[in-house]
């Protein structure tokens, strides 16, 4: 249920990258979650796609490193394209 | 096509508040403990009867959370010690922030030990550090044995399992070896107490467990 929450924090620093790179466009968000991070990757999957869908993000591909016994919920890259 | 690194934590806004959390309790030597749990597991009745073990002068309060309701505060103001409810609407968890918020007006100064049981579920707690010195994990045994299997985070980051109701024992099909078992296959060093709210068996180890971490707490206060 916290999901949704999660990814509006990614969207915000994915906004926060692209306003570094004027005239860039996201073209995919990377991040890293554990196993026992206490995330429903499909959960942020989809909460991701209702936030970025309809907007000027849209679309932004999103690639998960599932990481097995880990803890690390984090973003680790954005790609850009001119 | 360019890749950016952005390496950044998400809740990290979380973790700064948790972090400044855990150096006040840190400076004034107050241990506090975050109690995870499924609903229903006995976390309510399990702070009951700690809280009823201790003498009037003890220096704890509660933090308690619940998605609607203060019937868990109400509960547990019956044993005169100062008690708080956060009624998190629809959210799933307890974060910093709200800790932090319902602390508010709180000498801790005054606190040696601040017990927080968290909203009933296993896998969104897990996700959000509250300051605290240890997360404690309860299972009872009218869940699965293989619960920390299923729910391996809270698991792996709770330094004790409370293994409660261990008197419906002969009335269900569970396997404490099995369980014991599981949830040392997560987290090989976990600490597990036996315990049963209603007929008061392990509740001693219990409490000898909560004073040897505030004796802990006692000796690692910071000066500030």
């Amino acid at each position: 249920m916290h999901e949704m929450g999660i990814a509006s924090e990614v969207i915000d620093a994915v906004r926060i990258e692209i306003a570094r790179h004027p005239g860039a466009r996201p073209s995919k968000v990377g991040l890293r979650v554990g196993e026992w991070a206490g995330v429903d990757v499909e959960s942020l999957r989809f909460c991701l796609e209702v936030l970025v869908k309809g907007t000027d993000l849209d679309p932004l591909a999103l690639d998960i490193d599932f990481r097995p016994q880990g803890s690390e919920l984090d973003i680790a890259y954005l790609e850009l394209e001119d | 096509m360019e890749r950016v690194a952005i390496e950044k934590r998400v809740l990290s806004e979380n973790d700064r508040i948790a972090q400044t959390l855990r150096q006040r309790f840190a400076a004034r030597g107050t241990l506090v403990l975050n109690c995870i749990s499924s609903p229903g597991s006995g976390k309510t009745s399990l702070l009951e009867r700690t809280l009823e073990g201790f003498a009037p002068e003890t220096r704890v309060a509660v933090v308690t959370g619940d998605i609607q309701t203060d019937n868990d505060a109400r509960r547990l103001a019956r044993f005169g010690f100062p008690v708080r409810q956060i009624t998190t609407a629809g959210a799933c968890h307890l974060d910093a922030r709200m800790v932090e918020k319902s602390l508010e007006g709180w000498d801790l100064d005054r606190l040696d030990l601040l017990l927080i049981e968290n909203v009933g579920n296993l896998v969104c707690p897990t996700s959000y550090d509250l300051g605290e010195e240890s997360k404690i994990v309860i299972l009872s045994v009218t869940e699965g044995d293989d619960k920390p299997l299923k729910y391996p985070g809270a698991f792996a980051k709770s330094r004790l399992m409370v293994l409660n109701k261990i008197d419906l024992l002969p009335y269900v099909p569970f396997d404490m070896e099995a369980a014991r078992r599981n949830a040392r296959s997560i987290h090989p060093e976990i600490e597990i107490i036996e315990t049963s709210c209603t007929a008061g068996s392990g509740l001693d180890a219990w409490r000898k467990w909560i004073g040897e971490r505030m004796r802990e707490a006692e000796r690692k206060e910071k000066p500030r």
